[in-house]
């Protein structure tokens, strides 16, 4: 499992996690999500995201 | 007339309609802005030669759309280019500044500086600027009331933002020129005589920053903190030059502090203004980032928030817009638009603010926003902890305004009722 950064805004999508609350399921991959998937923080579009570690 | 649709097709408003610099509109702006952002969404507003777009739905639009550029270079009237070589520090910072680089070269470099904004590394913010918080409310003591523009919102964002680029906090006013210098030398609406003055005003602040990026790249470890993040920030060999990083520095001294000022007296006064939603706040702390969002949105304290400039000749939604040509995006009439928030005006920290564009939206999301959040929450935490009982004197703080201000509904006076002594008698 993965966590990638939005380098606009910095949101954090933990695969882990997912977004249930946006109908994500926990262990949802990145690449899983649908291809006009946008950051619910800022709206940028999928490839604004990087991998990120801590 | 004050409303028309030209022989063009072109939909049009005047100072009438919309007069941002208006007393009347900086005191009371809501039903000006509703009635653009349900009647006149998109129009070319005569008196100021320019593109207004009000609602939430066209600016969402707008904001993800490359053809509406930051870059002011793609103004009809901006200045002639220099060559690099007759550009002063102001030119040469704006020039590599995420405002006007190109989409791939901005991605480029929002990837290099986001390790420095990053949520995590904000989070820790949080113990470095505390202690300025609990500072700032000593001062304050526990009088009967207290002026929470002076007190609070004048003195804490140039303190944090001090602190957190690692300077000094007794260059507090050098900072705040330097940040209000740096908004006027790029408000289009300000004549160029004034933008001019300005650009020579910041001159003094950018060198300081080259120098202490020089400092800084002699040593053998740049630092831990936020300047030495930017000089030592790579990915895959690639770095920021002195120039860009002066252009991220300068970026979050003008939000940090000059902006940040509303942020503090808007929030106190929305809080204020709205007890049941203070206590709220008190009992459940962890409303505290989603507070923060809904105050800023219900206190909309913009008064000609952003510009855009037109790439090419378009159409787009139904209007002509010519290259060269500039828009105001008018975003706090879309924090307060009926179309995408029911009741507005009501302020109500539990709100789902899905989709707000509170920091904007797409590329040019505000690079602060969790630096806002932090210094924010913070100011709060502790006003609840040392005033329970605040209220506003008089019901309104015997609030005043800047009319003067450059661009916000700048509040440079707002009263606050501390109650304390008489919890203390009662007790």
């Amino acid at each position: 499992m993965e966590r990638w950064i939005c380098v606009i805004c910095g949101f954090i999508y933990d695969e882990a996690v997912g977004m249930p609350e946006h109908g994500i399921a926990a262990g949802t991959r990145f690449s899983e999500l649908p291809e006009d998937w946008m950051c619910p923080e800022c709206g940028s579009p999928k490839s604004a995201f990087e991998v990120y570690s801590d | 007339m004050s409303a028309t649709a030209a022989s063009s097709g072109r939909i049009e408003i005047d100072g009438t309609v919309f007069n941002p610099y208006s007393k009347d509109f900086i005191r009371s702006p809501w039903a000006t802005w509703e009635k653009l952002a349900l009647e006149h969404p998109v129009a070319w507003h005569k008196d100021l030669n320019m593109w207004v777009v009000s609602s939430h739905e066209a600016l969402n639009d707008m904001l993800k759309d490359n053809r509406f550029s930051t870059n002011y270079k793609h103004w009809e009237f901006a200045p002639p280019p220099k060559p690099y070589e007759q550009q002063n520090h102001f030119e040469r910072a704006i020039d590599a500044g995420l405002f006007a680089v190109e989409p791939k070269e901005h991605l480029r470099l929002r990837k290099l500086t986001m390790p420095a904004f990053s949520k995590p590394v904000m989070g820790k913010i949080d113990a470095k600027i505390r202690d300025l918080i609990t500072t700032c409310f000593d001062e304050i003591g526990s009088p009967e009331q207290f002026d929470a523009f002076t007190m609070i919102a004048e003195k804490l964002p140039v303190r944090s933002i001090a602190r957190m680029v690692g300077v000094p906090t007794n260059m507090e006013s050098f900072f705040h020129d330097f940040a209000v210098n740096v908004v006027k030398s790029t408000r289009i609406n300000l004549p160029q005589k004034v933008r001019d003055q300005s650009i020579q005003e910041t001159l003094p602040g950018f060198q300081y920053f080259l120098d202490l990026i020089k400092e800084r790249r002699a040593l053998p470890h740049p630092g831990e903190d936020f300047i030495g993040q930017l000089v030592a920030a790579s990915d895959n060999g690639d770095s920021l030059n002195d120039y860009q990083i002066v252009s991220v520095i300068q970026a979050v001294i003008v939000a940090g502090s000059d902006t940040a000022t509303d942020l503090h007296t808007y929030a106190i006064q929305g809080l204020l203004s709205n007890p049941d939603q203070y206590q709220l706040l008190a009992q459940k702390p962890e409303l505290m980032e989603n507070a923060i969002i809904e105050l800023l949105r219900y206190g909309a304290f913009g008064k000609t928030p952003q510009f855009r400039f037109v790439t090419e000749d378009l159409e787009w939604r139904g209007q002509h817009f010519k290259k060269g040509q500039s828009v105001l995006l008018n975003l706090t009439a879309a924090w307060v638009d009926p179309q995408k928030w029911p009741n507005p005006r009501q302020l109500d920290i539990q709100r789902r603010l899905d989709g707000n564009l509170v920091f904007g939206a797409g590329a040019h999301f505000c690079i602060g926003t969790y630096l806002v959040r932090v210094q924010g929450g913070l100011m709060i935490q502790e006003l609840m902890k040392r005033f329970p009982n605040a209220e506003l004197v008089n019901g309104n703080g015997d609030v005043e305004y800047d009319y003067n201000h450059h661009n916000a509904r700048r509040i440079n006076r707002l009263l606050v009722k501390t109650n304390v002594e008489a919890a203390r008698k009662a007790a």
